[in-house]
């Protein structure tokens, strides 16, 4: 589904990331660790074609992004705020990403009432623009537009940051069962290695823009991670 | 105490990421504020000679002194348009143990150290001591000099005591400035004299030098009309925000919805322009453009300067359009990652914007059709640079919005933000006026200038029909710079 090449990315002379190669399948449940600085923002955002990497290029469906729109179309993603319209209310917003995505009334219609429960009624009918609600707020609101158009592939970073316990465990929920109903391929960096090594069926650590280790999910992950993190800080 | 703050706000200064990259800006900036001081400087220490040029064989105490009233009215509406306030973070202080009459009086302080509090004493103290002092002796002018000091300061804190309270209503501010022109006219037209009173009034103080307690205690007064303002509101929410807005239904209009995504990214425009503080400054600024036509046509002596009515009429069309294409897809430097990894095409989305640039030089230039009143020949050039703008500038704007890579802050507004403006958008304004009147030349001195003026139209519509074309190097030029501005964009 995403395939990385020799992909690299410098500011002023310093590596921040360095990926000679890297393929996600269909499906697949990718999760990326890595302490602050490790490159996990940077590689979304290639992934996402928002940066230019100095080589290298990032392919979806076999097609590189860069110069294509073409994965827009199957691909939700949600890194910060900056993926929010802070000056709509969260209808407003909804409405628009569901407009170029070409989606129905009723296609909204069906999406809050999936997303009821996740929004806790925090989020609708509130008449508040998007940037007077909490961070919290906010980032429920950007990760459901990202599923809004009911991707192939998701794009989450640190999803789990500020939301509310309740919250974190439905987002848990429901991301595994977008990944067994709809076989979606999942991007999800966290720093919660908790909530990493639940969701992701496939682990990567990052560190200083390369990947150190890259294994499938079991029961000792979590402790290995931990130990990993213990002692490389 | 004071210490830190005045440190704190110095390093948020220097440090501002802004004002580092702006380098160019700035200097831009720095230049014309000399100039102005130079000027300021050069008027003061004629001025003696000036008013006997002017006014020979008068009393010019009594002359000055009449201007003065209007100086500071005007001076005070001015204020509150330009002066910025000062910007201070205020959370970052409250939760520390900080007595709360100090950070207010801090607050209220900085604004002293505005250019509008400076500049006005290039004059005054030439004045002070060249006429006043001249003419009724060394104490009339330290009285003098004294009492322009307190009203100056009284501005200040007035100013932006009116500022911070009624920066959102327009209409206030719409009405005082209505009120301010009609004394002007009421004075002009001799009905009621305000400069009478004004000279009456600072008569009296040089007389009297007692009085000077009164444009003390005046500064005093509105000091602590600011100071206790604050004070009440020292919640960040209720210093910063308003409350309780009500959601404007704005763009729900049918039309738009039957558009697609072309109409999702008009109406997403038509909120950002009106839900910002900044851009809805903009808006208010319309009338501005429109009217200034009116400076010119009916003075004969602009008549038969063609050039100089060719650059009024790119202006009045295309003045508007300008500030919206020149910074497009700055305004959406909030959200530019959204709109880059959404499904939106990048060639519609450009198309987009070129529409709506066009759509409002076409609202304006519809706005400024009764300018027929001053005759066809000034339709005539408006007609024409009306289509120039719009076959020919909007594409320029757009293309040279590309290079501008800096984050806008929308949510501060104020008639003088530079923040966000990069030298691109400097550069963008010298062919965007420039280049008709350039064209026009050479057929005005061959002893064509109608054909220079319809020369000026025909690129235009030439323009207008080429327009895909055209905007293919846009977003030719858009799909390479793309990066470069998201990543402008991010840096906050």
């Amino acid at each position: 589904m995403i395939r990385i090449n020799n992909l690299t990315k410098k500011y002023s002379g310093t590596t921040v990331l360095d990926i000679p190669s890297l393929e996600i399948k269909k499906g697949e449940s990718f999760g990326l660790v890595g302490n602050n600085g490790a490159g996990k923002t940077t590689m979304f955002r290639c992934i996402l074609d928002l940066i230019r990497p100095n080589s290298g290029s990032v392919e979806s469906k076999d097609e590189k992004v860069s110069g294509s729109e073409d994965w827009k179309i199957y691909t939700g993603s949600y890194l910060d705020d900056g993926f929010l319209i802070d000056f709509l209310t969260p209808e407003e917003y909804f409405k628009f990403v569901a407009d170029v995505y070409g989606l129905q009334d009723g296609d909204l219609e069906q999406f809050y009432k999936d997303f009821g429960e996740f929004f806790n009624n925090e989020i609708l009918g509130k008449k508040k623009l998007i940037r007077e609600m909490s961070s919290g707020n906010r980032q429920k609101i950007g990760i459901a537009a990202a599923l809004l158009p009911k991707p192939e592939i998701l794009v989450l970073d640190e999803p789990f940051n500020s939301l509310d316990p309740s919250t974190q465990i439905r987002l848990k929920n429901l991301l595994k069962k977008l990944k067994s109903e709809e076989q979606m391929t999942m991007l999800i960096s966290s720093h919660d290695l908790n909530h990493v090594t639940e969701v992701c069926e496939r682990i990567v650590i990052l560190h200083e823009g390369k990947i150190v280790q890259d294994k499938i999910t079991g029961k000792e992950t979590l402790k290995e991670l931990e130990e990993y993190f213990a002692v490389n800080n | 105490m004071i210490k830190w703050l005045i440190l704190h706000q110095w390093k948020s200064g220097i440090r501002s990421t802004i004002r580092q990259k702006n380098l160019i800006l700035n200097l831009i900036i720095g230049f014309f504020i000399f100039i102005m001081v130079a000027y300021l400087l050069l008027l003061g220490l004629l001025i003696n000679r000036i008013m006997q040029e002017v006014y020979p064989g008068q009393d010019h105490v009594r002359i000055f002194n009449g201007f003065l009233l209007y100086y500071f009215t005007v001076d005070l509406f001015l204020r509150f348009l330009m002066q910025n306030l000062p910007k201070i973070n205020i959370e970052s202080y409250l939760h520390l143990p900080i007595k709360k009459k100090l950070i207010v009086h801090y607050i209220v302080n900085r604004t002293s150290i505005a250019i509008f509090n400076f500049l006005p004493l290039l004059i005054f103290i030439p004045v002070s001591g060249k006429i006043v002092g001249a003419q009724m002796g060394p104490a009339a002018a330290w009285t003098w000099i004294l009492g322009m000091l307190f009203m100056i300061f009284a501005n200040n804190y007035l100013g932006t005591y009116l500022k911070r309270q009624l920066a959102s209503k327009p209409l206030i501010v719409g009405i005082t400035g209505a009120f301010i022109l009609m004394l002007i006219v009421l004075d002009i037209l001799k009905v009621f004299s305000f400069s009478t009173v004004s000279a009456a009034m600072f008569s009296y103080l040089l007389n009297y030098k007692y009085l000077l307690v009164i444009p003390f205690l005046w500064m005093i007064i509105t000091y602590r009309l600011h100071y206790n303002y604050l004070k009440k509101k020292l919640y960040p929410e209720e210093i910063n925000i308003r409350k309780n807005r009500k959601i404007d239904n704005i763009s729900d209009i049918r039309y738009l919805k039957s558009l697609g995504t072309t109409g999702s990214i008009i109406a997403l425009d038509m909120r950002l322009f009106w839900r910002n503080k900044r851009t809805r400054t903009m808006i208010f600024m319309l009338p501005l453009f429109l009217l200034y036509g009116l400076f010119f046509y009916p003075n004969p002596v602009y008549k038969d300067m063609a050039g100089f009515l060719i650059f009024v009429g790119i202006f009045m069309s295309g003045g508007m359009m300008l500030n919206y294409l020149n910074y497009v897809f700055a305004y959406e430097s909030n959200y530019f990652d959204a709109l880059m990894t959404k499904n939106i095409d990048p060639a519609k989305y450009i198309r987009t914007k070129f529409l709506v640039g066009i759509m409002i030089s076409v609202i304006c230039f519809i706005l400024t059709i009764p300018y027929l009143y001053f005759g066809v020949k000034i339709f005539f050039i408006n007609a024409m640079t009306f289509l120039y703008n719009i076959g020919i500038l909007s594409i320029i704007l757009l293309y040279m919005a590309t290079y501008n890579k800096q984050r806008m802050e929308l949510s501060r507004g104020s008639a003088f933000n530079y923040q966000g403006i990069g030298v691109s958008n400097w550069l963008a304004m010298i062919p965007a006026f420039m280049m008709p009147v350039i064209i026009y030349w050479p057929f005005s001195a061959a002893g064509y200038p109608d054909t220079g003026i319809m020369f000026i139209g025909v690129l235009g519509l030439i323009g207008l029909s080429f327009n895909r074309y055209l905007l293919s190097f846009v977003y030719k030029n858009f799909e390479q710079r793309k990066y470069k501005m998201a990543e402008g964009f991010r840096q906050k």
